[in-house]
């Protein structure tokens, strides 16, 4: 159900029992005073409680609507910084998130939009106090963030993830210019990286900065030992290893390390003083083999995170396995995912040693070339605690390589032991059965990623008609078609978004899903020399803002 | 690292040689081809008589316009394959070699042994592949591996029969692999193609 339409009702029923002024004390429905109210509720920090406190009655809508410092919008096009703007006055804190999550690999074409402006535009003149910005997936120009630089005067934190648009040029009016800044996260953006030693232009005085993290780019070799010394970082990413070596000597809190894309096994050793309290280790840019990792990994008993790349072989994850039993999360990419090398990386066998030493595991990324049924249902049964399971069997539509068979029983065997779970990617073989087990086990399901799978419309089908808390579905290369499209035609509303990309969608199946469900977008992205009757790749999502102004013109809104 | 796509593949409509930049752009060039074919058998073992289709499914495919195959995938950030091409390029950092134990050799820098990569193509593949010979020992171990690196293309044939091994020797013409010893081979070979009898 459309939680505006809810919203609205709740108002206007209490607009209907109220029998005198709106906010007279002897009719009011609320025995707390404003203040109050609004005291109990600026503890409350979770959105979805916030959400729920904003349902019970319109006085408890206004305190919270008062008290709100953070606003999380997970899709920029669901509202307008208008709306957002005259319903929270006063927002501190702003985290917005704009493509669909596919743009990452390329599925979105260039100037699709999520720009941030009409965002920052908005918020000088609402909030001109505001002090975070969490960006993900947004279109971000440098003159958007020399605009942000300059127009905030006591801005303290950025983060920038998966964005693009933007240089190091804009980098450097942020640093120059934010003279409260503690934090500057800039992750795995599509940044142009133009030099010119933007780092250098944080002040010589700045000492608030805590976090500083700029995975996006290559050419700024960190001059860490001014940044580092004496304050509490949190993470590193570093260039030549060698540069380092007198700061981690002095690194005893480091509790997070990101990078090492030049570590050759020389020069590990290293970084051994700083890995006792190692929380996170972050090896995914450094191709290690077994042997390396396993000597570095007998340094970090306390690892909880490890991102890792597959050149460390079953072998190394075996060493996983026996030196991190405080492990909750490990992600393994590939290092030749292209198969130009001969490369075996990892198979069945590393996962389920890690599965057999790490039992807290809750989160997987696990990319391989080889998967059997029999093996997921051991790591099923030996963690049973995954809240995020995505794996990725790199040959699209690849059954069990022992048996045959396709890969419907793994991930049954997942949903069905693994009842926390709020994640799931699948891949390899897969019939209609695994969406039947899907739609039937996985009651916790928030977001579900498939590719290259299903039999008929019948498995969306069973996703739609199950999975009573999905909020992202995001399909591509499937056989599904207008029927299955369809079948969600209740749900839509209560989720954040559906992806179909080269599936069996026509236009007039779009057509007919915008005219029943007018308060969604039915977007759909035309391809040069597709089919015109095609729908090539559809983007439908709930709104409160109206059909996008800013589309470009390939993108057509039914 | 470059990609040369010599012949189209037939899914494909023209050939193109791609230049990956690290600056993206590529998607000006990733005109996504659809095209309709069924699915191929991934059956690639004895058991050929069987030639089950798996996947009864037909639908559309996003061809890479770069000839890599399909649009983002595997699902990888796009920045992060960027930064491995221009940091880990094949022949620089890693080559992907095997030892006895079946771990992975990571050449880290060129102080381990001479990397001797030649370019394999394989008829009707448009896609050209490399290999490095020193880390193959015989000219069976050179046809297996390549079964198993064109494994994709390779239907009904999991031991390269239908197949013969050409290569260009040093003098610029093409010769029948086999015909002289391994060692002799691999020091005049300058590349390799699978040509279909």
């Amino acid at each position: 159900m459309d939680p505006n339409q809810k919203r609205a009702k709740a108002v206007d029923r209490v607009d209907s029992v109220d029998t005198g002024a709106a906010s007279s004390e002897s009719t009011r429905m609320c025995p707390f005073p404003d203040e109050v109210l609004e005291r109990v509720l600026s503890l409350i920090g979770s959105h979805k409680d916030r959400s729920s406190v904003s349902l019970v009655c319109k006085d408890w809508y206004n305190a919270e609507r008062w008290s709100r410092r953070h606003v999380f919008i997970g899709n920029c096009y669901s509202v307008s910084p208008e709306i957002v703007a005259a319903r929270f006055p006063r927002i501190r804190s702003v985290t917005l998130k704009g493509k669909p999550r596919f743009s990452d690999f390329n599925l979105v074409p260039e100037d699709w939009g999520a720009d941030v402006h009409p965002w920052l535009s908005v918020f000088s003149t609402a909030y001109p106090f505001l002090e975070e910005l969490r960006l993900k997936r947004m279109a971000v120009s440098d003159e958007s963030l020399e605009f942000l630089a300059t127009n905030f005067q006591g801005f303290k934190a950025l983060s920038l993830l998966s964005c693009d648009g933007f240089s190091t040029d804009g980098l450097k009016a942020i640093a120059t210019n934010c003279k409260n800044l503690t934090e500057l996260d800039v992750q795995e953006n599509g940044i142009d990286d133009l030099g010119g030693h933007w780092l250098s232009c944080f002040p010589e005085s700045l000492s608030s900065l805590e976090i500083l993290n700029f995975a996006s780019l290559n050419s700024e070799a960190p001059q860490l030992m001014e940044l580092g010394t004496g304050t509490f970082m949190q993470e590193l990413v570093s260039g030549p290893v060698t540069e380092l070596k007198n700061t981690f000597s002095n690194c005893k809190h480091l509790v997070t390390l990101s990078g090492l894309w030049d570590a050759t096994p020389l020069y590990l050793p290293v970084i051994y003083p700083a890995c006792a309290r190692l929380t996170f280790l972050n090896l995914s840019y450094a191709t290690l083999r077994s042997i390396e990792l396993a000597n570095l990994l007998t340094h970090s008993k306390s690892l909880r995170r490890l991102w890792l790349l597959d050149t460390v072989g079953d072998k190394g994850l075996e060493a996983v396995g026996s030196c991190c039993p405080l492990l909750e999360e490990l992600r393994v990419f590939p290092a030749d995912p292209f198969d130009q090398e001969i490369f075996l990386g990892v198979t069945e066998s590393g996962f389920v040693s890690v599965s057999r030493g790490c039992p807290k595991l809750r989160y997987v990324l696990y990319f391989c070339r080889q998967m059997t049924n029999a093996a997921v249902a051991t790591i099923a049964q030996n963690c049973p605690d995954f809240t995020h399971f995505r794996l990725c069997i790199m040959n699209p539509g690849q059954p069990d390589y022992l048996t045959k068979e396709p890969m419907d029983e793994a991930f049954g065997a997942i949903v069905k032991t693994c009842t926390k779970l709020q994640r799931l990617a699948v891949s390899g073989l897969l019939t209609d059965r695994t969406f039947e087990y899907i739609g039937k086990y996985a009651k916790n399901l928030e977001t579900l990623s498939v590719a290259f799978a299903g039999s008929s419309d019948l498995g969306m089908e069973y996703v739609l008609g199950g999975c009573p808390k999905l909020r992202k579905l995001e399909i591509r290369d499937c056989p599904f078609g207008n029927a299955a499209l369809l079948s969600g035609l209740t749900k839509y509303e209560s989720m954040r978004s559906l992806w179909m990309s080269a599936c069996n969608v026509t236009m007039n199946g779009c057509r007919e899903l915008a005219k029943e469900k007018p308060r969604l977008n039915v977007e759909v992205m035309k391809d040069e020399g597709s089919d015109d009757s095609q729908a090539h790749k559809v983007y439908v999502y709930r709104t409160v803002a109206g059909p996008r102004r800013d589309a470009p013109p390939f993108v057509l809104t039914l | 690292m470059e990609l040369e796509l010599s012949l189209s593949p037939p899914y494909q409509k023209t050939p193109s040689i791609i230049n990956k930049s690290f600056h993206g752009g590529d998607d000006d060039r990733c005109s996504s081809t659809v095209t309709r074919f069924p699915r191929v058998s991934w059956n690639q073992d004895e058991d050929d008589d069987n030639n089950k289709r798996f996947f009864n499914g037909e639908y559309q495919q996003d061809m890479d316009g770069d000839g890599e195959g399909l649009i983002g995938w595997p699902p990888l950030h796009s920045w992060r394959k960027r930064f491995m091409e221009e940091n880990h390029s094949g022949g620089e950092g890693f080559n992907g070699r095997v030892d006895e134990e079946g771990e992975n050799i990571n050449v880290m820098n060129n102080n381990y042994n001479e990397l001797l990569f030649v370019k394999v193509k394989m008829d009707g593949v448009g896609i050209a592949r490399k290999i490095d010979l020193n880390a193959i020992h015989s000219y069976q171990m050179l046809t297996s591996t390549l079964i198993h690196m064109f494994h994709k293309y390779v239907e009904n044939d999991e031991d390269g029969a239908s197949y013969k091994l050409m290569y260009q020797h040093k003098d610029g013409h093409w010769l029948l692999a086999g015909d002289i010893p391994w060692e002799m081979f691999i020091q005049t070979v300058q590349r390799i193609q699978m040509v279909r009898k």
